[in-house]
Protein backbone atom coordinates (compact mmCIF):
# COMPACT_ATOMS: atom_id res chain seq x y z
CA UNK A 1 0.00 0.00 0.00
CA UNK A 2 1.21 3.46 -0.90
CA UNK A 3 -0.07 6.52 0.92
CA UNK A 4 0.91 10.01 -0.11
CA UNK A 5 -0.31 12.70 2.26
CA UNK A 6 -0.24 16.42 1.47
CA UNK A 7 2.90 15.98 -0.58
CA UNK A 8 4.63 19.21 -1.61
CA UNK A 9 7.89 19.66 -3.44
CA UNK A 10 9.34 23.11 -4.01
CA UNK A 11 12.44 23.94 -5.97
CA UNK A 12 13.77 27.31 -4.89
CA UNK A 13 13.27 30.03 -5.79
CA UNK A 14 9.73 29.60 -7.08
CA UNK A 15 9.07 26.25 -8.79
CA UNK A 16 6.26 24.20 -7.32
CA UNK A 17 6.76 20.65 -8.59
CA UNK A 18 4.14 19.07 -6.33
CA UNK A 19 1.32 20.94 -4.67
CA UNK A 20 -0.47 19.18 -1.82
CA UNK A 21 -0.89 15.75 -3.42
CA UNK A 22 -2.83 13.15 -1.47
CA UNK A 23 -3.34 9.65 -2.87
CA UNK A 24 -3.84 6.18 -1.45
CA UNK A 25 -3.01 3.22 -3.65
CA UNK A 26 -4.13 -0.28 -2.67
CA UNK A 27 -1.95 -3.37 -3.23
CA UNK A 28 -2.29 -4.77 -6.75
CA UNK A 29 -3.55 -1.58 -8.38
CA UNK A 30 -2.25 -0.54 -11.80
CA UNK A 31 -2.11 3.23 -11.59
CA UNK A 32 -1.28 5.36 -14.59
CA UNK A 33 -0.08 8.89 -13.84
CA UNK A 34 -0.87 11.23 -16.70
CA UNK A 35 -0.27 14.89 -17.36
CA UNK A 36 1.71 17.21 -19.59
CA UNK A 37 5.50 17.55 -19.46
CA UNK A 38 6.58 19.32 -16.31
CA UNK A 39 3.35 18.57 -14.45
CA UNK A 40 5.22 16.68 -11.72
CA UNK A 41 4.80 13.03 -12.79
CA UNK A 42 8.47 12.15 -12.35
CA UNK A 43 8.71 14.02 -9.07
CA UNK A 44 5.64 12.23 -7.72
CA UNK A 45 7.08 8.80 -8.57
CA UNK A 46 10.51 9.67 -7.16
CA UNK A 47 8.98 10.77 -3.87
CA UNK A 48 7.65 7.24 -3.36
CA UNK A 49 11.15 5.73 -3.03
CA UNK A 50 12.62 9.07 -1.96
CA UNK A 51 14.99 9.48 -4.85
CA UNK A 52 13.57 12.95 -4.29
CA UNK A 53 12.74 14.07 -0.76
CA UNK A 54 9.50 16.02 -0.57
CA UNK A 55 9.57 19.48 0.98
CA UNK A 56 6.63 18.57 3.16
CA UNK A 57 4.06 15.84 3.50
CA UNK A 58 4.27 12.15 4.17
CA UNK A 59 4.95 9.06 2.08
CA UNK A 60 4.06 5.69 3.55
CA UNK A 61 4.96 2.55 1.62
CA UNK A 62 4.10 -0.91 2.97
CA UNK A 63 3.57 0.57 6.42
CA UNK A 64 6.87 2.44 6.60
CA UNK A 65 7.02 6.22 6.70
CA UNK A 66 9.60 6.69 3.96
CA UNK A 67 9.86 10.41 4.62
CA UNK A 68 10.94 9.82 8.23
CA UNK A 69 13.00 6.65 7.63
CA UNK A 70 16.62 6.27 8.69
CA UNK A 71 19.18 5.53 5.99
CA UNK A 72 19.01 1.80 6.72
CA UNK A 73 15.20 1.72 6.81
CA UNK A 74 15.08 3.62 3.54
CA UNK A 75 17.45 1.13 1.94
CA UNK A 76 15.24 -1.75 3.03
CA UNK A 77 12.15 0.05 1.80
CA UNK A 78 13.78 0.65 -1.58
CA UNK A 79 14.54 -3.06 -1.95
CA UNK A 80 10.82 -3.66 -2.10
CA UNK A 81 10.22 -0.94 -4.69
CA UNK A 82 11.47 -1.66 -8.21
CA UNK A 83 11.95 1.23 -10.59
CA UNK A 84 12.27 1.54 -14.33
CA UNK A 85 13.13 4.63 -16.31
CA UNK A 86 12.61 6.25 -19.68
CA UNK A 87 16.33 5.98 -20.47
CA UNK A 88 16.57 2.39 -19.12
CA UNK A 89 19.58 3.43 -16.96
CA UNK A 90 21.46 0.18 -17.35
CA UNK A 91 25.16 -0.14 -16.65
CA UNK A 92 26.08 0.04 -20.31
CA UNK A 93 29.41 -1.77 -20.25
CA UNK A 94 28.22 -4.58 -18.00
CA UNK A 95 26.59 -7.78 -19.22
CA UNK A 96 22.83 -8.25 -19.21
CA UNK A 97 22.95 -10.72 -16.32
CA UNK A 98 25.19 -8.42 -14.25
CA UNK A 99 22.66 -5.65 -14.77
CA UNK A 100 19.88 -7.89 -13.50
CA UNK A 101 22.04 -8.96 -10.55
CA UNK A 102 22.25 -5.29 -9.56
CA UNK A 103 18.60 -5.74 -8.55
CA UNK A 104 19.87 -8.03 -5.79
CA UNK A 105 22.28 -5.45 -4.32
CA UNK A 106 19.91 -4.62 -1.48
CA UNK A 107 19.92 -8.28 -0.39
CA UNK A 108 23.49 -9.30 -1.27
CA UNK A 109 26.41 -9.52 1.13
CA UNK A 110 27.66 -5.98 1.00
CA UNK A 111 31.42 -6.62 0.90
CA UNK A 112 31.23 -9.61 -1.46
CA UNK A 113 29.04 -7.59 -3.82
CA UNK A 114 31.71 -4.86 -4.01
CA UNK A 115 33.95 -7.46 -5.64
CA UNK A 116 31.20 -8.46 -8.04
CA UNK A 117 30.35 -11.64 -6.16
CA UNK A 118 26.74 -12.71 -5.67
CA UNK A 119 25.50 -15.85 -3.92
CA UNK A 120 23.96 -18.73 -5.84
CA UNK A 121 20.42 -17.85 -4.75
CA UNK A 122 20.87 -14.30 -6.02
CA UNK A 123 22.19 -15.73 -9.30
CA UNK A 124 19.17 -18.02 -9.57
CA UNK A 125 16.75 -15.17 -8.90
CA UNK A 126 18.46 -13.01 -11.53
CA UNK A 127 18.22 -15.79 -14.10
CA UNK A 128 14.58 -16.37 -13.33
CA UNK A 129 13.83 -12.65 -13.68
CA UNK A 130 15.59 -12.57 -17.02
CA UNK A 131 13.56 -15.56 -18.12
CA UNK A 132 10.37 -13.69 -17.21
CA UNK A 133 11.17 -11.03 -19.79
CA UNK A 134 12.32 -13.69 -22.29
CA UNK A 135 15.91 -12.56 -22.55
CA UNK A 136 17.78 -15.44 -20.94
CA UNK A 137 19.55 -16.22 -24.22
CA UNK A 138 21.15 -12.74 -24.20
CA UNK A 139 22.39 -13.04 -20.61
CA UNK A 140 26.07 -12.64 -21.47
CA UNK A 141 25.74 -9.86 -24.04
CA UNK A 142 26.95 -6.38 -23.14
CA UNK A 143 23.91 -4.28 -22.23
CA UNK A 144 24.66 -1.47 -24.69
CA UNK A 145 24.62 -3.89 -27.63
CA UNK A 146 20.90 -4.52 -27.11
CA UNK A 147 18.06 -2.65 -28.80
CA UNK A 148 16.03 -0.11 -26.82
CA UNK A 149 13.13 -2.49 -26.28
CA UNK A 150 15.45 -5.23 -25.09
CA UNK A 151 17.25 -2.84 -22.75
CA UNK A 152 13.98 -1.85 -21.16
CA UNK A 153 13.14 -5.52 -20.67
CA UNK A 154 16.51 -5.97 -18.92
CA UNK A 155 15.60 -3.01 -16.71
CA UNK A 156 12.27 -4.68 -15.87
CA UNK A 157 14.14 -7.90 -15.02
CA UNK A 158 16.41 -5.89 -12.72
CA UNK A 159 13.34 -4.50 -10.95
CA UNK A 160 11.75 -7.97 -10.73
CA UNK A 161 14.97 -9.38 -9.22
CA UNK A 162 14.26 -7.15 -6.22
CA UNK A 163 11.11 -9.22 -5.55
CA UNK A 164 9.28 -5.92 -5.22
CA UNK A 165 5.81 -5.27 -3.90
CA UNK A 166 5.70 -2.08 -5.93
CA UNK A 167 7.17 -1.10 -9.29
CA UNK A 168 7.50 2.55 -10.27
CA UNK A 169 7.88 3.21 -13.97
CA UNK A 170 8.79 6.70 -15.13
CA UNK A 171 7.74 7.09 -18.77
CA UNK A 172 8.97 3.55 -19.51
CA UNK A 173 7.97 3.69 -23.17
CA UNK A 174 8.70 7.30 -24.10
CA UNK A 175 11.88 6.29 -25.96
CA UNK A 176 10.20 3.40 -27.79
CA UNK A 177 8.00 3.00 -30.87
CA UNK A 178 4.31 2.02 -30.63
CA UNK A 179 4.96 -1.72 -31.08
CA UNK A 180 7.58 -1.83 -28.37
CA UNK A 181 5.37 0.35 -26.21
CA UNK A 182 2.77 -2.41 -26.36
CA UNK A 183 5.38 -5.11 -25.60
CA UNK A 184 6.67 -3.28 -22.54
CA UNK A 185 3.22 -2.34 -21.25
CA UNK A 186 2.05 -5.96 -21.73
CA UNK A 187 4.95 -7.19 -19.60
CA UNK A 188 4.08 -4.68 -16.88
CA UNK A 189 0.41 -5.67 -17.03
CA UNK A 190 1.36 -9.35 -16.77
CA UNK A 191 3.61 -8.66 -13.78
CA UNK A 192 0.74 -6.78 -12.17
CA UNK A 193 -1.95 -9.40 -12.73
CA UNK A 194 0.06 -12.60 -12.16
CA UNK A 195 2.26 -11.49 -9.26
CA UNK A 196 0.03 -8.84 -7.73
CA UNK A 197 2.79 -6.23 -7.85
CA UNK A 198 1.41 -2.71 -7.46
CA UNK A 199 2.29 -0.53 -10.45
CA UNK A 200 2.61 3.20 -10.66
CA UNK A 201 3.42 4.21 -14.21
CA UNK A 202 3.73 7.69 -15.63
CA UNK A 203 2.67 7.87 -19.24
CA UNK A 204 2.20 10.81 -21.54
CA UNK A 205 0.13 8.87 -24.09
CA UNK A 206 -3.52 9.00 -23.02
CA UNK A 207 -4.66 6.03 -25.09
CA UNK A 208 -1.95 3.79 -23.62
CA UNK A 209 -2.88 4.97 -20.13
CA UNK A 210 -6.56 4.22 -20.81
CA UNK A 211 -5.81 0.73 -22.17
CA UNK A 212 -3.62 -0.47 -19.33
CA UNK A 213 -4.48 1.47 -16.19
CA UNK A 214 -7.04 0.28 -13.65
CA UNK A 215 -6.88 3.77 -12.24
CA UNK A 216 -5.71 7.10 -13.61
CA UNK A 217 -4.22 10.02 -11.74
CA UNK A 218 -4.11 13.28 -13.65
CA UNK A 219 -1.54 15.89 -12.72
CA UNK A 220 -1.45 19.48 -13.77
CA UNK A 221 1.11 21.97 -12.48
CA UNK A 222 1.88 19.66 -9.55
CA UNK A 223 -1.76 19.28 -8.47
CA UNK A 224 -3.87 16.16 -8.72
CA UNK A 225 -6.79 17.25 -10.88
CA UNK A 226 -8.20 13.81 -11.61
CA UNK A 227 -8.24 10.52 -9.75
CA UNK A 228 -10.52 7.79 -10.99
CA UNK A 229 -11.13 4.88 -13.33
CA UNK A 230 -10.47 5.12 -17.08
CA UNK A 231 -14.25 5.17 -17.61
CA UNK A 232 -14.62 8.36 -15.61
CA UNK A 233 -12.06 10.22 -17.68
CA UNK A 234 -14.09 12.42 -19.99
CA UNK A 235 -13.00 14.59 -22.89
CA UNK A 236 -13.54 17.68 -20.73
CA UNK A 237 -11.26 16.38 -18.00
CA UNK A 238 -8.57 15.50 -20.53
CA UNK A 239 -8.76 19.04 -21.82
CA UNK A 240 -8.55 20.32 -18.29
CA UNK A 241 -5.39 18.28 -17.65
CA UNK A 242 -3.62 19.08 -20.86
CA UNK A 243 -4.98 22.57 -21.39
CA UNK A 244 -6.39 23.82 -24.66
CA UNK A 245 -5.46 21.58 -27.59
CA UNK B 1 20.52 45.30 -28.71
CA UNK B 2 23.93 44.70 -30.23
CA UNK B 3 26.86 45.86 -28.15
CA UNK B 4 28.85 48.64 -29.69
CA UNK B 5 32.40 47.75 -30.55
CA UNK B 6 34.83 49.68 -28.50
CA UNK B 7 37.61 49.98 -31.05
CA UNK B 8 39.74 52.31 -28.96
CA UNK B 9 39.87 49.88 -26.04
CA UNK B 10 40.74 47.02 -28.37
CA UNK B 11 43.67 48.90 -29.86
CA UNK B 12 45.00 49.74 -26.39
CA UNK B 13 44.69 46.09 -25.25
CA UNK B 14 46.49 44.94 -28.38
CA UNK B 15 49.34 47.42 -27.87
CA UNK B 16 49.73 46.44 -24.22
CA UNK B 17 49.95 42.74 -25.11
CA UNK B 18 52.49 43.43 -27.86
CA UNK B 19 54.60 45.57 -25.51
CA UNK B 20 54.54 42.93 -22.77
CA UNK B 21 55.52 40.23 -25.20
CA UNK B 22 58.43 42.32 -26.47
CA UNK B 23 59.62 42.73 -22.89
CA UNK B 24 59.44 38.96 -22.33
CA UNK B 25 61.50 38.34 -25.47
CA UNK B 26 64.07 40.91 -24.30
CA UNK B 27 64.21 39.47 -20.75
CA UNK B 28 64.74 35.92 -21.98
CA UNK B 29 67.53 37.09 -24.29
CA UNK B 30 65.96 35.42 -27.28
CA UNK B 31 68.30 36.01 -30.17
CA UNK B 32 68.44 34.44 -33.61
CA UNK B 33 72.01 35.67 -33.95
CA UNK B 34 73.13 33.78 -30.87
CA UNK B 35 71.35 30.69 -32.16
CA UNK B 36 73.16 31.02 -35.46
CA UNK B 37 76.52 31.38 -33.72
CA UNK B 38 75.74 28.25 -31.70
CA UNK B 39 74.99 26.08 -34.71
CA UNK B 40 78.55 24.87 -35.30
CA UNK B 41 78.82 23.85 -31.66
CA UNK B 42 75.65 21.83 -31.96
CA UNK B 43 76.96 20.17 -35.06
CA UNK B 44 80.21 19.44 -33.26
CA UNK B 45 78.29 17.92 -30.36
CA UNK B 46 76.35 15.69 -32.71
CA UNK B 47 79.45 14.60 -34.56
CA UNK B 48 81.15 13.66 -31.33
CA UNK B 49 78.21 11.41 -30.48
CA UNK B 50 78.85 9.27 -33.50
CA UNK B 51 79.15 6.43 -33.69
CA UNK B 52 77.42 5.54 -30.42
CA UNK B 53 79.57 3.44 -28.11
CA UNK B 54 77.70 0.21 -27.56
CA UNK B 55 80.16 -1.06 -24.99
CA UNK B 56 77.98 0.73 -22.40
CA UNK B 57 74.84 -1.02 -23.62
CA UNK B 58 74.67 -3.01 -20.39
CA UNK B 59 74.46 0.11 -18.21
CA UNK B 60 72.05 1.74 -20.64
CA UNK B 61 69.68 -1.22 -20.49
CA UNK B 62 70.00 -1.45 -16.72
CA UNK B 63 69.17 2.26 -16.40
CA UNK B 64 66.30 1.99 -18.86
CA UNK B 65 64.80 -0.93 -16.97
CA UNK B 66 65.01 0.97 -13.71
CA UNK B 67 63.37 4.01 -15.29
CA UNK B 68 60.56 1.81 -16.56
CA UNK B 69 60.19 0.26 -13.12
CA UNK B 70 60.07 3.64 -11.39
CA UNK B 71 57.43 4.85 -13.83
CA UNK B 72 55.28 1.70 -13.60
CA UNK B 73 55.44 1.35 -9.81
CA UNK B 74 54.97 5.08 -9.28
CA UNK B 75 52.04 5.32 -11.69
CA UNK B 76 50.17 2.29 -10.34
CA UNK B 77 50.55 3.32 -6.70
CA UNK B 78 49.43 6.81 -7.69
CA UNK B 79 46.38 5.40 -9.46
CA UNK B 80 45.37 3.48 -6.31
CA UNK B 81 45.57 6.71 -4.31
CA UNK B 82 43.91 8.78 -7.02
CA UNK B 83 40.66 6.81 -7.14
CA UNK B 84 39.53 7.56 -3.55
CA UNK B 85 40.93 11.09 -3.78
CA UNK B 86 38.97 11.55 -6.99
CA UNK B 87 35.74 10.61 -5.25
CA UNK B 88 36.50 12.92 -2.35
CA UNK B 89 37.09 15.83 -4.72
CA UNK B 90 34.07 15.27 -6.97
CA UNK B 91 31.42 17.93 -6.51
CA UNK B 92 28.53 15.52 -7.07
CA UNK B 93 29.77 12.88 -4.58
CA UNK B 94 31.66 14.51 -1.72
CA UNK B 95 30.23 16.77 0.95
CA UNK B 96 31.06 20.44 0.18
CA UNK B 97 33.53 20.73 3.08
CA UNK B 98 35.45 17.63 1.99
CA UNK B 99 35.28 18.67 -1.65
CA UNK B 100 36.83 22.10 -1.12
CA UNK B 101 39.45 20.74 1.28
CA UNK B 102 40.64 17.91 -0.95
CA UNK B 103 40.47 20.05 -4.12
CA UNK B 104 42.63 22.66 -2.42
CA UNK B 105 45.24 20.10 -1.37
CA UNK B 106 45.28 18.60 -4.86
CA UNK B 107 45.80 21.96 -6.53
CA UNK B 108 48.54 22.84 -4.06
CA UNK B 109 50.56 19.66 -4.64
CA UNK B 110 49.90 19.65 -8.37
CA UNK B 111 51.55 23.04 -8.81
CA UNK B 112 54.95 21.48 -8.08
CA UNK B 113 56.57 19.19 -10.62
CA UNK B 114 57.90 15.63 -10.16
CA UNK B 115 61.51 16.83 -10.38
CA UNK B 116 61.14 19.13 -7.38
CA UNK B 117 59.59 16.33 -5.33
CA UNK B 118 62.55 14.17 -6.33
CA UNK B 119 64.98 16.69 -4.81
CA UNK B 120 62.90 16.68 -1.66
CA UNK B 121 62.65 12.89 -1.38
CA UNK B 122 66.34 12.31 -2.17
CA UNK B 123 67.10 14.53 0.79
CA UNK B 124 64.57 12.65 2.90
CA UNK B 125 65.19 8.96 2.08
CA UNK B 126 68.57 9.02 0.33
CA UNK B 127 69.78 8.32 -3.21
CA UNK B 128 68.33 5.58 -5.40
CA UNK B 129 65.11 4.66 -7.23
CA UNK B 130 62.87 4.86 -4.14
CA UNK B 131 62.82 8.69 -3.90
CA UNK B 132 62.12 8.64 -7.63
CA UNK B 133 59.08 6.42 -7.08
CA UNK B 134 57.86 8.70 -4.28
CA UNK B 135 58.23 11.77 -6.47
CA UNK B 136 56.28 10.13 -9.29
CA UNK B 137 53.57 8.95 -6.86
CA UNK B 138 52.94 12.37 -5.33
CA UNK B 139 52.63 14.37 -8.52
CA UNK B 140 50.81 11.63 -10.47
CA UNK B 141 48.33 10.87 -7.67
CA UNK B 142 47.35 14.53 -7.51
CA UNK B 143 46.96 14.99 -11.24
CA UNK B 144 45.12 11.67 -11.73
CA UNK B 145 42.81 12.51 -8.82
CA UNK B 146 41.90 15.78 -10.52
CA UNK B 147 41.15 14.04 -13.82
CA UNK B 148 39.27 11.30 -11.98
CA UNK B 149 37.08 13.80 -10.15
CA UNK B 150 36.27 15.53 -13.42
CA UNK B 151 35.31 12.19 -14.95
CA UNK B 152 33.07 11.50 -11.95
CA UNK B 153 31.44 14.90 -12.27
CA UNK B 154 30.66 14.14 -15.91
CA UNK B 155 28.84 10.84 -15.40
CA UNK B 156 25.31 10.06 -16.46
CA UNK B 157 23.18 10.23 -13.29
CA UNK B 158 20.64 7.72 -14.66
CA UNK B 159 22.47 4.52 -13.65
CA UNK B 160 23.26 6.07 -10.25
CA UNK B 161 19.55 6.69 -9.71
CA UNK B 162 18.72 3.17 -10.85
CA UNK B 163 21.24 1.55 -8.51
CA UNK B 164 20.11 3.75 -5.62
CA UNK B 165 16.54 2.63 -6.25
CA UNK B 166 17.47 -1.05 -5.76
CA UNK B 167 18.25 -0.38 -2.09
CA UNK B 168 22.01 -0.46 -2.60
CA UNK B 169 24.39 0.94 0.03
CA UNK B 170 26.44 4.03 -0.73
CA UNK B 171 29.54 1.96 -1.51
CA UNK B 172 27.51 -0.30 -3.78
CA UNK B 173 26.15 2.76 -5.57
CA UNK B 174 29.71 3.98 -6.22
CA UNK B 175 30.83 0.51 -7.29
CA UNK B 176 27.91 -0.20 -9.65
CA UNK B 177 26.56 3.22 -10.60
CA UNK B 178 29.71 5.34 -10.86
CA UNK B 179 32.85 3.25 -11.35
CA UNK B 180 31.72 1.38 -14.50
CA UNK B 181 31.14 4.76 -16.13
CA UNK B 182 34.55 6.22 -15.31
CA UNK B 183 36.79 3.16 -15.57
CA UNK B 184 37.59 3.32 -19.32
CA UNK B 185 38.40 7.01 -19.05
CA UNK B 186 40.42 6.49 -15.87
CA UNK B 187 42.51 3.71 -17.39
CA UNK B 188 43.26 5.82 -20.42
CA UNK B 189 44.37 8.68 -18.10
CA UNK B 190 46.62 6.24 -16.24
CA UNK B 191 48.23 5.18 -19.51
CA UNK B 192 48.81 8.81 -20.52
CA UNK B 193 50.42 9.45 -17.15
CA UNK B 194 52.58 6.34 -17.58
CA UNK B 195 53.87 7.75 -20.87
CA UNK B 196 54.74 11.11 -19.36
CA UNK B 197 56.18 9.46 -16.25
CA UNK B 198 58.63 7.43 -18.36
CA UNK B 199 59.97 10.77 -19.64
CA UNK B 200 59.97 12.28 -16.15
CA UNK B 201 61.68 9.23 -14.64
CA UNK B 202 64.34 9.41 -17.37
CA UNK B 203 65.69 12.63 -15.90
CA UNK B 204 65.12 11.79 -12.21
CA UNK B 205 68.65 10.35 -12.24
CA UNK B 206 70.02 13.89 -12.68
CA UNK B 207 69.21 14.55 -9.03
CA UNK B 208 70.14 11.08 -7.84
CA UNK B 209 66.67 9.56 -7.87
CA UNK B 210 67.55 6.51 -9.97
CA UNK B 211 67.07 5.39 -13.54
CA UNK B 212 68.64 6.03 -16.91
CA UNK B 213 69.19 9.74 -16.21
CA UNK B 214 72.12 8.88 -13.99
CA UNK B 215 74.02 7.40 -16.96
CA UNK B 216 73.09 10.24 -19.32
CA UNK B 217 74.38 12.78 -16.85
CA UNK B 218 77.53 10.82 -15.95
CA UNK B 219 78.62 10.27 -19.56
CA UNK B 220 77.88 13.87 -20.52
CA UNK B 221 79.95 15.11 -17.58
CA UNK B 222 82.78 12.81 -18.53
CA UNK B 223 82.37 14.19 -22.05
CA UNK B 224 82.00 10.63 -23.23
CA UNK B 225 79.47 11.67 -25.86
CA UNK B 226 79.53 8.37 -27.72
CA UNK B 227 78.50 6.50 -24.58
CA UNK B 228 75.83 9.14 -23.87
CA UNK B 229 74.53 8.63 -27.41
CA UNK B 230 74.08 4.92 -26.77
CA UNK B 231 72.12 5.61 -23.58
CA UNK B 232 69.95 8.23 -25.31
CA UNK B 233 69.24 5.81 -28.13
CA UNK B 234 68.03 3.18 -25.68
CA UNK B 235 65.88 5.84 -23.97
CA UNK B 236 64.28 6.85 -27.26
CA UNK B 237 63.52 3.24 -28.15
CA UNK B 238 62.01 2.58 -24.73
CA UNK B 239 59.83 5.71 -24.79
CA UNK B 240 58.56 4.88 -28.26
CA UNK B 241 57.85 1.27 -27.27
CA UNK B 242 55.87 2.34 -24.20
CA UNK B 243 53.94 4.98 -26.19
CA UNK B 244 53.07 2.39 -28.81
CA UNK B 245 51.99 -0.23 -26.28
CA UNK B 246 49.91 2.26 -24.35
CA UNK B 247 48.14 3.60 -27.43
CA UNK B 248 47.30 0.02 -28.47
CA UNK B 249 45.81 -0.68 -25.05
CA UNK B 250 43.85 2.56 -25.16
CA UNK B 251 42.44 1.70 -28.57
CA UNK B 252 41.35 -1.71 -27.32
CA UNK B 253 39.51 -0.04 -24.44
CA UNK B 254 37.28 2.16 -26.57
Amino acid sequence: MIMLRNLCKLYPPDTVALDNCTVTIAPGEFVMVIGPSGSGKSTLLRCVNRLISPTSGQVIVNGLDVTAATREQLRQARRGIGMIFQQFNLIKRASVIDNVLAGRLGYAHSIASLFGYFGSDDQAIAQKSLQQVNLLELANRRADTLSGGQQQRVAIARALAQHPKVILADEPTASLDPNLTRVIMDILKEVNSSQGITLMVSQHLIDVALTYGSRLIGLQSGRIVFDGSPLQLTETIIQQIYGEM
Amino acid sequence: MIKQRRTGLRVICFLVVVALYAKFLWDTEVSILKLKRGLPWMADFMVRMFPPDFSVLGSALKGALQTLEIAVVGTTLAALLALPLGFLSARNIAAPGVFYGVRGVLNLFRSIDTMVYALFFVAAVGLGPFPGVLAVVVYTAMSLAKLCSEAIEGIDTGPVEAITATGATRLQILRYGVIPQIIPLFISYILYRLETNIRAAAILGFVGAGGIGFYIQTYLRMMNYRAAACVLLILVIMVMAVDFASSQIRKALI
